[in-house]
């Protein structure tokens, strides 16, 4: 049997996915108010999603960007 | 942001070089056209152009790396910040993840194997729901959650072999 910080660890990706149902939701919402062990493992968490988005944040070329644009296409 | 916009970051995230990426970019771009007619419209235009993109790269043989089938991944979700934590002496999670930089992150995550990275580029970077992703890439949305919980867990572990790697 789990302990309820195992638990927390255990659904932490499908929480911050959205992917929990309403009940086990609540459940980790319930543990998290209480836990600020739980809580500040998820809000690192929830920060390293941030970063890999912004590290990925790179820019195209102005010369693809000229390329892609001469198709006038929907699609740009 | 532009949808070219995004499929090049998505592009620059699958391949190796920015060389490699403006290439898979043009070729998809050339490929869209030639088969636009296979779109139907008002289906979803930005999953059907991301599964030309990832066709052609897997075309083009760019998956030199395998995914490892039983690679073992004995720690959880927890471990790196649990490990960042004891490394640094810090007890908030803005400043443990300050000791994380946008190379390291870049750099793990060219290390996770092929199957994986796609699933995590298109989700976490391309905002891709599991349904889009699983379409995309022709897989079970099972395999999209499964490959991305797996795969995090790899970033992850790069992120604290990283860190570590700092320290010594």
């Amino acid at each position: 049997m789990l302990n309820p910080c195992e638990k927390c660890e255990e659904v932490l990706q499908p929480f911050l996915d959205r992917e929990l149902s309403d009940a086990e939701h609540a459940e980790a919402e319930a543990h998290l108010d209480e836990c600020s062990y739980c809580r500040k493992r998820y809000r690192f968490e929830e920060r390293l999603r941030m970063y890999v988005r912004h590290a990925f944040a790179e820019e195209m070329s102005p010369d693809l960007k000229a390329k892609l644009s001469a198709l006038r296409t929907p699609l740009v | 942001m532009e949808l070219s916009d995004q499929v090049y970051r998505v592009a620059r995230r699958l391949v190796s070089s920015r060389e490699e990426a403006e290439d898979l970019v043009q070729e998809t771009y050339a490929r869209a056209f030639r088969s636009w007619r296979s779109y139907t419209p008002g289906t979803n235009l930005r999953a059907w152009l991301f599964r030309i993109l990832t066709n052609l790269n897997i075309d083009r043989g760019r998956r030199e790396q395998r995914a490892p089938a039983t690679q073992p991944l004995e720690e959880g979700d927890y471990f790196l910040y649990n490990r960042l934590e004891a490394e640094s002496g810090a007890d908030d999670e803005e400043r443990i993840v300050e000791r994380l930089s946008q190379d390291g992150i870049v750099e793990a995550l060219s290390a996770v194997p092929h199957d994986f990275r796609d699933v995590i580029v298109l989700v976490d970077i391309g905002d891709f729901t599991y349904q889009d992703a699983a379409q995309i890439l022709d897989i079970p949305i099972g395999t999209v959650m499964s490959r991305l919980h797996r795969g995090r867990r790899i970033l992850k572990q790069q992120l604290a072999e990283a860190a570590v790697g700092e320290e010594a």
